[in-house]
């Protein structure tokens, strides 16, 4: 064959068939264009063309096969490997029915307080006490007692709430359990009552005290007062009035007892490690997560289906708690619903 | 189907499992505000008994608290038993309705999330319809603890055997964080200690400047701080004990002596390594490999076509031909040995760089060779890293060419230089922590001395000494204000606007009830005050509308509440909230009345001209 008939014959194939022609025999066959490959091509030694010529030939009999065809289906599928990983068989989710068992009011009993309730008023006397428990625990019958021991002692209580909503609804609150002539409340301007021996105010004016008593400018009877009750004390992670807390715990004087009242945070133990750190006495931790009363949770669709939220009745705590399948489903089902469309 | 289910079948639902009161948690005023308007709709009333103990519950109330007396809600509550509490709504209507919530008068309560904490009554059952929430314009996740916190209130101690949560649909929902919060520990609580003015100068006044540093090392942030400091000590402890290990050698400094000798090397022979990369061995050789030279490749024979350097990196680089025929282009260094042999290729300026004929020559040599081959030996000059030259010049200056711990040194150098990093890295992340709080101090001390109200050994000037007693938000700007003598002689509405201004921070829009040069002119120049310090604190909003609807207020002492709230769009709870605020603001200007009797004057007038009506119900 000459020259000028391979270079016809070359001219007429495919660029992707040149490469392939050219491997191994020309390097960096791949950044050349159609053009030059065949020009590289043709200027290879006789030998190489003959190689060139018979593999064109077999080329051109065989129609080329593109490399991305899908496999023969012949070819038999990998067959899924058994999965080791199952883990034990759940107990059965609870039904619906299961769920809702036992929904009423107790009868009522004298009241006992708790275990924890009674360590932490005890453990006043001494030290300093952080309450970290769940919402509506009882958090509120440690600050009444604790108070009313105090009151009895003749000391005065400063009760702060990081809200004035809730310093009006503990002003009614300790008005019933004290009588209104024992409380009085603190505003940036007023004071009502400001002679009873428990004074509710937010925790800014309370700081503010403070800093006027540290100045010299006493008016409030800071020497009588015996106990700082801070409500809601998980506000010493607010970012913008956290600093008021910190604040308030340094500069509470010495001899008065301090209770923190706060709902379920991460590191109390951490929060108790400073206060013990900064203050003369020790500040004792009182943390734990059991309700007083138990909960449980439920899934309502908007059909107005209702199922069980988990696979146990109590909510259990730690990671990786599965779902009721029921929920899941009905889930999905809402998803598809609602989402559907905007993705097709 | 709706995205979410229907308030009253909510309720349905939950009557039918007997899962009544609810306190349900929607996402927005208004989203509240439709539900309860929604069950006008659909006549679904309560037994007359019921309402008549809500009628009762509610007359008790009105008797404390006037302003519940003509609430537009109260058919609503009294025939659905159902009430929206959030903070769109006055303080004295909000106790009401949780008065109510405690007589277990209602079946449900429509709240916001966003003011879970304020939300201080349990109910049997809690309906959380959302997974995030809006936080300044942002939707963010609710965190465990805010999960908890509202699940908290499910389960009334005494009155229940067991709470409920209620997680229904809606499109703000997604089923995991919610799983997550109920069942997960809640996260750690972090300080934000920020600085502010006032606490600057309350401090100094209290203390001396040596003694604040103690101050600012009892508090909550540097208790933080200081078990992260430990952390990086303990590491740094490590990395020390390793450091023992490279001590004192020939000098005593000698990673740094040896940085320095290595750097001087590179500098010195700069020109030299921009055209010379190669290893020793491959310089050595690259003078052999013309066109023509066999070589030996891995266990094959081959012959040089041509040498030249590549493109990128400047490596030396060679084509071949292999036996085969093949035309292939290698680095130099893969080069195994030189043959002692030259071939005669006539070379050629294009591939395959020899004419065709030398080619075809080259290819039945290669076939013809013997497998074994006189290797030519070529010397290596292993020395040759530094030449003389520089070694000369560098003695000068350095010990290290003749000294005896080189090889130590040059072994050691990399892994003793990167602990020492280290080291050097730990002790300023530590000392930073330490003094954190202090340098924030300090910032504040001196910007408190620029403007005048410290001395420059940080005592408190006359000015500073009433300064400290504004501890309210953008404090800097009203005790500027207050010395520049803008409140000198205006009046007490102005007074209350200007302030309400400066203490409003919500940007949601409100209608307003009317212009007022006065005040616009005065705004315009807090404005600018404002603008000026913007460097020291942030500047307020500083809205008109605001301002106006404050001076309203008060400019017309027999304007009642109920005639009030229609001048604007606003909330009532928001307006309560503002002037509530403002009254705040004024009381701090009155505590000014030893310094400035007039400014404590119009404050006490604004105060006692705004206490009336609503906002005198509540302390």
């Amino acid at each position: 064959m000459t020259n000028d008939v391979l270079a016809k014959q070359l001219a007429g194939l495919p660029v992707k068939l040149l490469h392939h022609l050219a491997r191994k025999r020309v390097p960096r066959h791949f950044r050349m264009g159609k053009n030059r490959l065949i020009q590289t091509l043709l200027a290879l030694s006789p030998d190489q063309q003959a190689e060139i010529e018979t593999s064109l030939a077999s080329l051109l009999q065989e129609p080329a096969r593109s490399p991305d065809l899908p496999k023969p289906p012949d070819t038999p599928s990998r067959p899924s490997p058994p999965r080791h990983n199952v883990p034990a068989e759940p107990a059965p989710a609870i039904s619906t029915k299961e769920l809702f068992e036992g929904i009423g009011v107790p009868p009522q009993r004298p009241f006992k307080p708790d275990d924890w309730q009674q360590e932490a008023i005890n453990h006043l006397a001494t030290n300093d006490v952080i309450l970290s428990v769940p919402t509506g625990s009882g958090k509120t019958y440690v600050a009444l007692e604790a108070m009313r021991r105090a009151i009895e002692a003749e000391q005065t209580i400063i009760y702060t709430s990081p809200l004035k909503a809730l310093s009006n609804t503990k002003l009614t609150e300790f008005s019933q359990t004290f009588g209104s002539d024992q409380v009085g409340i603190l505003t940036g301007d007023r004071r009502d009552n400001p002679q009873a021996p428990i004074l509710i105010m937010t925790t800014e004016i309370l700081r503010n005290l403070l800093y006027d008593a540290a100045s010299g400018e006493i008016d409030m009877r800071l020497d009588t007062l015996g106990l700082i009750i801070l409500d809601e004390s998980q506000f010493l992670a607010d970012r913008e009035r956290g600093v008021v807390w910190e604040e308030t715990i340094i500069f509470a004087p010495a001899q008065s007892r301090l209770l923190l009242l706060s709902a379920s945070i991460g590191n109390p133990d951490e929060v108790a490690a400073w206060i013990s750190s900064i203050r003369s006495t020790s500040c004792h931790l009182i943390h734990h997560r059991n309700r007083s009363v138990p909960l449980r949770a439920a899934y309502l669709d908007p059909s107005g289906k209702l199922a069980p939220f988990f696979r146990t009745r109590d909510i259990a705590h730690g990671k990786g708690v599965a779902l009721h399948p029921e929920t899941k489903r009905l889930f999905a089902n809402y998803e598809d619903r609602t989402l559907g469309p905007r993705k097709r | 189907m709706p995205p979410a289910i229907h308030p009253v079948d909510l309720l349905q639902a939950l009557r039918h499992q007997r899962l009544t009161p609810a306190i349900v948690f929607l996402t927005s005023r208004r989203a509240c505000d439709e539900a309860i308007d929604s069950f006008e709709h659909r006549h679904v009333s309560i037994p007359a008994t019921r309402s008549a103990a809500i009628t009762h519950v509610l007359e008790k109330m009105t008797a404390e608290y006037p302003s519940i007396a003509d609430h537009p809600l109260i058919p609503t509550v009294q025939h659905y038993g159902v009430a929206a509490h959030h903070a769109g709504h006055l303080p004295s209507w909000k106790i009401a309705v949780e008065e109510l919530m405690r007589q277990g008068c209602l079946d449900a309560v429509f709240a916001t999330t966003t003011l879970a904490a304020g939300v201080d009554f349990p109910a049997r059952t809690v309906v959380v319809t959302q997974s995030s929430v809006r936080k300044d314009r942002d939707i963010m996740e609710l965190t465990v603890n805010e999960i908890q916190q509202l699940a908290g209130r499910g389960g009334r101690r005494g009155k229940d055997y067991v709470g409920f949560v209620v997680v229904t649909p809606s499109p703000y929902i997604d089923l995991g964080p919610i799983a997550n919060g109920l069942t997960n520990h809640p996260e750690p609580i972090d300080s934000q200690f920020l600085l502010s003015y006032p606490m600057v100068l309350n401090l100094l006044k209290a203390h001396t400047v040596d003694h604040i540093q103690p101050i600012l090392e009892k508090s909550f942030a540097q208790f933080q701080i200081n078990q992260r400091a430990d952390r990086y000590e303990t590491k740094l402890d490590e990395v020390e004990t390793q450091l023992e290990a490279y001590g004192q050698r020939e000098c005593a400094d000698w990673i740094t002596q040896w940085q320095s000798f290595t750097l001087a090397k590179k500098r010195r022979s700069h020109h030299r390594l921009k055209t010379r990369h190669d290893p020793p061995e491959v310089s050595a050789q690259l003078a052999f490999l013309t066109p023509g030279r066999v070589v030996e490749l891995s266990k094959d024979h081959a012959i040089v076509l041509r040498q030249y350097r590549s493109r990128g990196q400047g490596y030396a680089m060679l084509t071949v031909i292999r036996s085969g025929g093949q035309i292939v282009e290698y680095p130099a260094n893969t080069i195994t040995a030189v043959i002692d042999e030259i071939i005669d290729v006539a070379e050629a300026r294009k591939f395959p760089w020899c004419t065709p004929h030398s080619l075809k020559h080259a290819i039945e040599t290669l076939e013809n060779f013997p497998t074994r081959l006189r290797r030519l030996p070529i010397r290596v000059d292993q020395d040759g890293t530094d030449s003389p030259v520089l070694t000369e010049m560098l003695s000068h200056e350095f010990p290290c060419p003749t000294c005896p711990a080189r090889p130590a040194c040059q072994k050691d150098h990399p892994q003793a230089l990167k602990l020492r990093q280290e080291d050097h890295r730990l002790t300023k992340t530590i000392h930073a922590l330490r003094t954190e709080l202090w340098h924030r101090f300090q910032q504040h001390v001196e910007v408190l001395q620029k403007f005048g109200y410290l001395t420059p050994a940080c005592q408190l000037t006359p000015e500073g000494d009433w300064a400290r007693l504004i501890r309210i938000n953008h404090s800097l700007l009203i005790t500027e204000l207050i010395r520049m003598g803008a409140f000198e002689g205006i009046s007490a509405s102005l007074l209350a606007g200007v302030l309400a201004s400066i203490a409003h921070d919500d940007d949601r829009p409100a209608s307003f009830p009317g212009r007022h040069p006065a005040l616009i002119s005065t705004l315009g120049q807090v404005r600018k005050v404002a603008h000026s310090l913007s460097a020291y604190e942030e500047p307020p909003l500083l809205r008109w509308d605001i301002a106006a609807i404050a001076d309203l207020w008060i400019g017309q002492p027999t304007l009642p509440w109920s005639e009030f709230i229609r001048s604007t769009t606003m909330a009532e709870g928001d307006l309560y909230r503002l002037l509530a605020r403002t009254l705040e603001y004024l009381s701090q200007l009155h505590g000014l009345r030893s310094t400035h009797p007039g400014l404590a004057d119009s404050a006490r007038d604004a105060m006692d001209r705004m206490r009336r009506d609503v906002l005198q119900e509540l302390p």
